[in-house]
């Protein structure tokens, strides 16, 4: 029962691309102003879902208002276009099932072959389809309604009602009133969306008044409506927004006036209405032709469950500034201890052309010097007959160890890159370490070998006038190939007194690098399994409360928590990282604030190590600052946030380890005077538990501890 | 203008001709301020003898020596050998920089305790450890390096009297191919009591072993011994592994780098002849590859150095007290700061400078404490520059073992000052007076007379 209410009210808040049951509500509610299509539509929305349920189409898609949303406009445009009937009736029932069946192979076959929506297209086919049976008889008669006035029109200039009346009409209502109610729901539901209406709308209306002036009302609020829609599609629901998008819009609602007069003429020798087709039509196009181009880094096209255009574009600037780099190896720094980089990508001495994207490393001490004395000797030098490491598991497809090592200054230019060894780490990917010292190669070609595991030891063989390590990773097998740009999976970067974690990121020239060592404590505490349960006894200002987590997986095999408040954290977890990579739900819940303070942790402790990563605007603040920025979300983010970590010093190797968050949210433009912060820490027991949450946003304050359940810990 | 310093004529044998054996004519270089502070400003405020320890240098010191092996493997934990020099600043700046603390008795080990630092993080080694200790160790989780049988049941009774659980490696010494042998500590891995001790150990509930420790020897002069140390003590853990299915902590590789001081024996100067730093890194390390451990399970490295870390950031201030001409001609400096407080003379040839600026005639001298005995001989032969009453001296790399070994002698134990980083000076420990000495003492009372 609850599913079916659910899969109706998202129904109706589908067709504006929304997941938000009280926007459902509301729609339906206004649907209900003309209690005769209103009712229509219901039935239809109902029955679909019905059929859908019985057949048992997958209960998720149904849910989500995937399958009822063409059966609520085929019921209303019934309603709408005929004079119901005890006939037309049955028909129409008969007529739903039909809509519901062409949604099913459409939606579905657009969505597996194109990777597209199906958007209405199954209810234009439906109409059509009965538009030409009805011709078989004669008591069905076209009644066309746009006559029906329910107050107000007098009221509003030609421009506003037409403006509502085309909101209406998108749920086949007539008159203004329902325009209203739904243009408010929207209006608390994005403003994004808001916005796009608008701007469609107008631009489209100075055309077809201006320009256009022969259409016909008929046509006018046609187009005005094929407009609106077109405007959401494009405008931040299916694209993620931006400045181009904007001017999609501003293309697309021109275009819609055209494509309108076009399947007019096209379809008037058949008697068939416009309907949605230049919408459809426009958009499907669109999107499927912006799919061909070669970088796709704007006019972004969503990828994942939409959500307001607010969320879509928090949540796709978040996922891009967080995970744009991210891989599915992890490849790790190939030495011990910290290492400078004395030379980067497209480096001034010989990372070029071919082989930009390769890094030398030294040692240099606390003092920046790179060797003792005068540097006269090799042996001088700090990185001189250091272990060099395997930085993936891999196996050994090319030794070189004959080469003698250089005196200092001197270069060989024969045998360029001195003894190598070249590592074929699978998925294509091979990396290459080069200058070793002679006979210090420990691996032999064909041996398999674990990360980390010692290669050979630094040298200054081949072109190198002082002793360093070449690394780079390359697509083949050949010594001195061209590079490959690929990121390290994780390691600390020296920044001051301070380290600043990094993952998946590219080292700079002349900064120092270091691995993390993993700490078992910490791995422990953060290595989440199927099936784990906490349970927190939490205080958030006055109200206190007991909260449980649940690790779950998803049907795409994403682990999350799930606490039963209902809210979802995805956690991923590389070899050395943790990772929340996204949150879904209230920001009262213990798991919300463990999601700001565990967003990124690294499996190992180092003194004076933080990291900053991103937090969505609007899992940060809850300020009205946010609404009122979000109209001018296509300029990019007007509100950011970060939170930056840290960990407390430990003195004592059984202390607990504690991170410290500094939240803070800046306003920027228009909104540049607008800042919040909050703090907080999470602390991580010696036996490896999440013992405590705490956090201060704002006016609130949260703390919570784990219960530990005394039996199951024995 | 200063007037210039007057120096009294020496003669000297003059060479010419082709190049000869004797090399360049020495020449010493005046060590007048250190770390930026006068040597004259610091004894007019501290008196003299003084021994002054840099901050800088122990930092420096130590970050080196962390970095020379954290580039070789990946985890390792330093631990401050207490007894070298337990100075409490001293103490203070190496767990500042993240030393552990190695103690060797119940006084070090309350000595640490006293400066914050928890049982987990001390390592307490030694063939003395009373019950109160051990106890106390037990009860604080402190890792303990049994060093004998007796010890090991001592421990087992202990900890299954408290109910507790002892958190136990032990000390293994082996032959690493040095003379003399090291087999008084900890039980012998050659004639299979390490294996045994390690059975008991691994089969008992209440001692968890966590670690394994050897420390081979002092001043050691060749890398290979270490080298062999750490692939027998691999040796053990991959036996432990494969048997018990046990997976340590760590090892600790103990300490006993030489610092650059010359050995009395040596003919050359330390620097010449001791392996690098490195070298000794590489040794140690190479080994530990050999583990039969995964990546994740790989033990941490402990080290136990005191003496390389500590010995050049030690200088002592003497003052010359008197010249004299020996019987034989040869010119002799008195100083006054001795054996005493001088303890590593015994062993070291001590670099020593003039802390004035000097002509670069030089003389071959001896140099002679203040103490009444005939022991109290500094340097037996050293070539310094014409020096007189009131001249300074400064005695390089005394940091280890002087300020714990020194004697109350017949004089009185002198400041020891720390130069910060910042260049200010730290008084770290006071001298002694005499009312000090005495409040120690009691006279019973019929001899509270004085002289009748």
């Amino acid at each position: 029962m609850k599913l079916l209410f659910e899969s109706i009210v998202f129904s109706y808040s589908q067709i504006f691309f929304s997941n938000r049951k009280w926007l459902g509500i509301i729609l339906f509610a206004g649907t209900m102003l003309n209690p005769v299509i209103g009712a229509a539509g219901l039935i239809g929305v109902a029955l679909s879902n019905l059929f859908a349920l019985y057949l048992k189409f997958d209960k998720e898609k149904v849910r989500s208002g995937f399958y009822g949303f063409n059966g609520l406009l085929t019921g209303a445009a019934f309603a709408f276009y005929f004079e119901l009937t005890p006939f037309l009736v049955l028909v129409g029932f008969l007529f739903v099932f039909i809509s519901f069946f062409l949604a099913a192979a459409l939606e579905n076959y657009l969505a597996a072959a194109f990777n597209l929506p199906g958007l209405s297209l199954p209810f234009v086919f439906t109409l059509y389809i009965f538009l030409i049976f009805s011709t078989n008889f004669e008591q069905i008669a076209y009644l066309y309604k746009e006559g029906f006035a329910i107050g107000f029109e007098q009221y509003l200039p030609d421009s506003i009602s037409l403006l509502f009346r085309s909101i209406s009409v998108i749920y086949l209502q007539p008159g203004v009133l329902p325009g209203i109610i739904f243009f408010i729901g929207i209006l608390f539901f994005s403003r994004v969306m808001a916005v796009n209406i608008v701007i469609g709308y107008t631009l489209n209306y100075l055309l077809i008044t201006y320009a256009f002036s022969s259409y016909s009302p008929e046509l006018m609020l046609l187009s005005s409506f094929n407009a609106i829609l077109t405007a959401i599609a494009l405008g931040g629901s299916l694209i993620i927004v931006s400045r181009k998008s904007f001017l999609l819009v501003a293309i697309a609602s021109v275009m819609v006036a055209i494509f309108t007069g076009f399947f007019y003429k096209l379809l008037m020798p058949y008697f068939l209405p416009v309907l949605v087709l230049p919408f459809n039509s426009i958009v499907l196009a669109t999107l499927y032709s912006l799919k061909f181009r070669q970088e796709q880094s704007d006019l972004v096209l969503l990828y994942f469950p939409p959500g307001s255009p607010e969320e879509n574009l928090y949540y796709h600037t978040n996922r891009v500034s967080r995970f744009e780099k991210f891989k599915q190896i992890f490849p790790e720094l190939p030495f011990y201890g910290e290492w400078f980089i004395s030379q980067g990508f497209f480096g001034g001495y010989t990372h070029k052309d071919d082989w930009s994207y390769a890094w030398d490393f030294i040692i240099k001490n606390e003092s920046g010097k790179e060797f003792e004395d005068e540097g006269n000797y090799k042996a001088d030098y700090y990185c001189y007959d250091t272990p060099v490491v395997s930085a993936l598991e891999g196996d050994v497809v090319r030794v070189i160890d004959n080469i003698t090592d250089n005196k200092i200054g001197e270069n060989n230019l024969k045998y360029n890159w001195g003894n190598s060894v070249v590592l074929n780490h699978g998925h294509g990917l091979y990396s290459s370490m080069s200058h070793l010292k002679s006979g210090s190669i420990k691996v032999a070609e064909g041996d398999h070998i674990k990360r980390g595991q010692v290669i050979a030891n630094c040298g200054n063989s081949g072109r190198s006038p002082y002793p360093h390590l070449h690394f780079q990773f390359q697509l083949t097998d050949k010594l001195g190939d061209k590079t490959y740009k690929f990121p390290f999976s994780s390691y600390m970067q020296k920044d001051g007194e301070k380290f600043i974690l990094k993952s998946f990121e590219f080292p700079p020239e002349n900064v120092t690098v270091a691995n993390i060592e993993l700490h078992k404590t910490l791995k422990k505490a953060l290595n989440f399994r199927l099936g784990d349960e906490f349970e927190f006894e939490c205080n958030l200002g006055e109200i206190s409360f007991r909260e449980k987590w649940e690790v779950k997986v998803d049907i795409m095999n994403n682990l999350f928590i799930e606490s039963d408040s209902n809210c979802r954290a995805y956690i991923y977890m590389t070899d050395k990282i943790f990772y929340i990579s996204s949150y879904i739900g209230s920001r009262s819940s213990a798991l919300y604030f463990f999601y700001l303070l565990a967003i990124r942790v690294p499996l190992g402790y180092h003194e004076k190590l933080e990291w900053h990563d991103p937090i969505p605007a609007r899992h940060a603040t809850s300020s009205f600052i946010r609404y009122l920025s979000e109209p001018f979300l296509f300029l990019g983010e007007q509100i950011r946030s970060e939170i930056r970590l840290y960990f407390e010093e430990r003195i004592n190797s059984d202390d607990d380890f504690v991170i410290d968050g500094e939240l803070s949210t800046r306003g920027k433009m228009l909104f540049s005077g607008f800042s919040e912060k909050g703090n907080g820490k999470m602390v991580i027991s010696n036996e490896g538990e999440i013992k405590s949450l705490e956090f201060e946003l704002g006016k609130k304050y949260f703390n919570c501890n784990l219960i530990i359940d005394e039996e199951k810990s024995e | 203008m200063t007037k210039r310093r007057y120096e009294r004529p020496v003669i000297t044998k003059h060479h010419s001709g082709f190049m000869n054996k004797f090399g360049n004519s020495p020449v010493s270089v005046p060590k007048t301020e250190i770390d930026g502070v006068a040597v004259k400003k610091l004894t007019e405020e501290y008196g003299s003898p003084l021994f002054v320890i840099s901050e800088k240098q122990i930092r420096q010191n130590y970050k080196n020596l962390f970095r020379i092996f954290r580039s070789r493997y990946p985890k390792i934990q330093m631990t401050w050998s207490y007894k070298t020099n337990y100075l409490n600043a001293v103490c203070s700046v190496f767990h500042n920089e993240g030393a552990w603390a190695e103690v060797v008795s119940a006084f070090e080990y309350d000595r640490a305790r006293k400066l914050g630092i928890r049982g987990e993080n001390i390592i307490f080694n030694g063939p003395d450890k009373d019950e109160n200790a051990l106890i106390r160790a037990i009860e604080e989780k402190a890792k303990i390096h049994i060093d004998h049988f007796d010890e090991l049941y001592q421990i087992i009774e202990l900890a299954e009297k408290m109910g507790k659980q002892a958190q136990v490696a032990i000390r293994v010494n082996m032959d690493v191919g040095i003379y003399p042998k090291w087999d008084r500590f900890g039980f012998n891995y050659e004639n299979g009591e390490a294996t045994e001790a390690l059975r008991r150990i691994a089969i008992n509930k209440n001692l968890k072993l966590i670690g394994l420790h050897t420390h081979i020897g002092t001043y050691m002069m060749s890398t290979e011994a270490y080298r062999t140390g750490a692939s027998k003590l691999v040796h053990l853990a991959n036996l432990l592994k494969s048997q018990f299915g046990l997976v340590l902590d760590y090892i600790d590789m103990g300490g006993g780098l030489p610092s650059y001081n010359t050995l009395k024996g040596q003919y050359l100067q330390a620097e010449e002849l001791l392996p690098t730093l490195e070298q000794y890194a590489d040794a140690i390390t190479a080994p530990f590859f050999e583990l039969n451990y995964s990546s994740d399970e790989m033990p941490t490295l402990f080290l136990e150095n005191g003496r390389v870390l500590i010995d050049d950031a030690g200088f002592l201030i003497t003052q010359v007290l008197a010249n004299k001409r020996l019987s034989d001609g040869k010119r002799a400096i008195i100083i006054d700061g001795g054996v005493n407080i001088l303890f590593t003379s015994f062993w070291y040839k001590h670099k020593i400078s003039p802390a004035q600026q000097t002509s670069v005639h030089t003389e071959n001298a001896a140099i002679y404490g203040p103490l009444c005995m005939n022991i109290d001989c500094i340097r037996e032969d050293i070539v310094l520059p014409t020096l007189k009453k009131g001249d300074q001296l400064v005695v390089h790399h005394v940091g280890a073992y002087n300020v714990t070994q020194w004697m109350q002698f017949i004089t009185l134990r002198p400041n020891v000052v720390m130069v910060m980083e910042d260049g200010s000076v730290e008084l770290i420990r006071k001298s002694e007076d005499l009312d000090y000495i005495m409040s120690l003492e009691s006279i019973p009372a019929k001899l509270q007379t004085g002289v009748k």
